[in-house]
């Protein structure tokens, strides 16, 4: 006999077993707390979208499982959600079939098939659940990327670089490579490192940054770093770091000051003299 | 092969144009030094606009010949390092710390004449 | 993707050739402008060292694929006095040619993987790897 056959004889047992145990195994896959309500809806979607997969005989026509799965998966909802939907129902069509069918050769037979028919849809679950999560890191990768340090001209031959949250060594590597190839490309005799945006600064960052600095040297160019705030001071001397022969200011503001002077300019006020 | 040595007034100027290997490098070192001796230049340009590696034994050639023409009265000024080329530098661990350097020719020759005359 | 080329380092001129090998497959492959210098840079190094120590040997580069990664692998090998103490040719500023005391710790940053198996009086194998971002 046609397990798929069976199954869909037996519709109205299986449906009701499977909605039964879906909300006793509630707390297995859900840790954190949706309405009630939805959670009917989204079971009632759920089991409809089984059967759907049943009616086209298990083959191609899996699309509406494919979007519920991506639904669900858009949603936020755990993995564990749907696997467990599956091996519940899994289970309630055993259960169903061991009830009626009393020869061990037929059950055997009937148990493979019904997993020859589960196991497809775990398969696309498995395939849809990793390529959501690879796009979603792949995404935050090329966000951050983005968030990497652009090399920002504010006057002819002076440029400032703000960097902001933690640097590691895959950020270092970036920023460097940003920054020389801003620096050639503004053709910048000063660049000016910002770093009030950078919460800790420790062996580590500072070494990247000295790098940096060193590296822009080369290029030709040369570095101010701005930005200390008094407890980035202390923990650089506290920590022993030598920064190095590269000048260092407190502000921006005060950066730019230096820098004017590296390229011999100044700024001056011209507003008028009011007389009182 | 020979790179090329110009002299503009009383300074040098050298665009490093070839792939430089350990020979070339040795007979450039050579001749930078005679040419400084013979014109008594004081002022030197490398321009390294088109070099796209440096490794740890062509930086020991630089940093030697910048030395020695200091010695021979001679400021020299390294120009137009690549971003790619000052990277790997700094991966190998070497800084060419107290070599003057300058985005590109135009403005090693403004250094020079500022540090000269100034 | 497999691709080999190796050079025999006899004389200061297959250091050039060796180098312009690794140019070659770098850019090849796709590296960025950055990783092209380091690898080709990496090489110099490797075969300068050859050259300066061995006298013979070679470098091979290759194109590989591992786990769905693609790297460019530099593996130099010569039949040289081999290293006594690799703890102290791996330490920053080491050197016995009088360069800058860039050498093997470079090397070893420039790239990603690096593996060294050296014997005294046998000779020293290095495997150096950088992978394709």
């Amino acid at each position: 006999m046609p397990v798929i056959k069976y199954i869909k004889d037996n519709k109205e047992d299986i449906v009701t077993l499977w909605k039964k145990q879906m909300d006793e195994e509630r707390p297995e896959y859900s840790n954190y707390t949706v309405p009630h309500k939805t959670m009917e809806t989204a079971n009632e979607n759920f089991i409809d979208v089984i059967f759907d997969y049943l009616n086209g005989n298990g083959g191609e026509s899996s699309e509406g499982v494919n979007v519920f799965i991506e639904q669900i998966l858009q949603f936020g909802w755990p993995l564990s959600y749907l696997t467990s939907g599956l091996q519940v129902f899994r289970k309630v069509v055993m259960d169903v079939i061991d009830k009626n069918v009393t020869e061990a050769k037929d059950l055997l037979g009937l148990y493979k098939r019904t997993d020859a028919i589960i196991d497809p849809i775990f398969n696309q679950l498995i395939k849809d659940a990793t390529e959501t999560w690879e796009h979603t890191v792949s995404m935050q990768k090329s966000a951050l990327l983005e968030l990497s340090a652009p090399l920002i001209p504010i006057m002819e031959h002076i440029s400032v670089m703000p960097l902001i949250g933690t640097i590691d060594t895959e950020r270092a590597k970036l920023i460097m490579e940003n920054l020389l190839q801003g620096v050639i490309d503004h053709g910048a005799e000063v660049v000016l490192i910002d770093i009030t945006g950078v919460p800790v600064v420790d062996t580590m960052v500072a070494h990247h940054i000295i790098q940096a600095s060193e590296a822009v040297r080369l290029v030709g160019s040369e570095c101010i770093l701005v930005g200390i705030r008094p407890e980035i001071a202390q923990t650089i001397v506290n920590l022993g770091i030598e920064l190095g022969e590269f000048p260092t200011r407190s502000t921006l503001r005060k950066g730019i000051e230096t820098a004017l002077e590296m390229t011999k300019r100044k700024i001056i006020n011209i507003a008028q003299e009011d007389g009182q | 092969m020979r790179i090329p040595i110009l002299k503009l007034y009383e300074y040098l100027l050298i665009t490093i144009q070839v792939e430089l290997d350990d020979r070339t490098a040795i007979q450039f070192q050579e001749d930078l030094l005679d040419k400084i001796h013979e014109t008594g230049a004081k002022g030197v340009v490398i321009d390294l606009t088109t070099v796209d590696m440096i490794d740890s034994y062509i930086a020991k050639i630089l940093d030697d010949v910048v030395k020695m023409s200091a010695l021979l009265g001679a400021k020299v000024v390294l120009t137009g390092i690549r971003p790619a080329v000052a990277i790997t530098l700094i991966d190998l661990g070497i800084n060419l710390k107290g070599v003057p350097t300058s985005l590109d020719l135009e403005k090693g020759l403004e250094k020079l004449q500022q540090e000269l005359e100034g | 993707m497999e691709t080999q080329a190796s050079v025999k380092i006899r004389n200061e001129w297959d250091i050039v050739q060796a180098r312009q090998l690794g140019r070659e497959l770098s850019k090849e492959m796709g590296f960025g402008q950055v990783d092209q210098a380091r690898i080709t840079t990496a090489i110099s190094e490797l075969a300068r060292n050859i050259y300066l120590y061995a006298q013979n040997g070679e470098i091979d580069v290759e194109a590989f694929g591992k786990v769905g990664r693609i790297g460019l692998k530099i593996i130099s090998t010569d039949q040289g006095p081999g290293i006594s103490d690799i703890r102290l040719v791996m330490q920053d500023g080491y050197t016995t040619s009088g360069g800058l005391g860039a050498g093997l710790p470079g090397v070893k940053r420039l790239m990603d993987d690096f593996k060294i198996h050296s014997q005294e009086g046998r000779g020293t194998e290095i495997v150096a790897i950088k992978w394709l971002r």
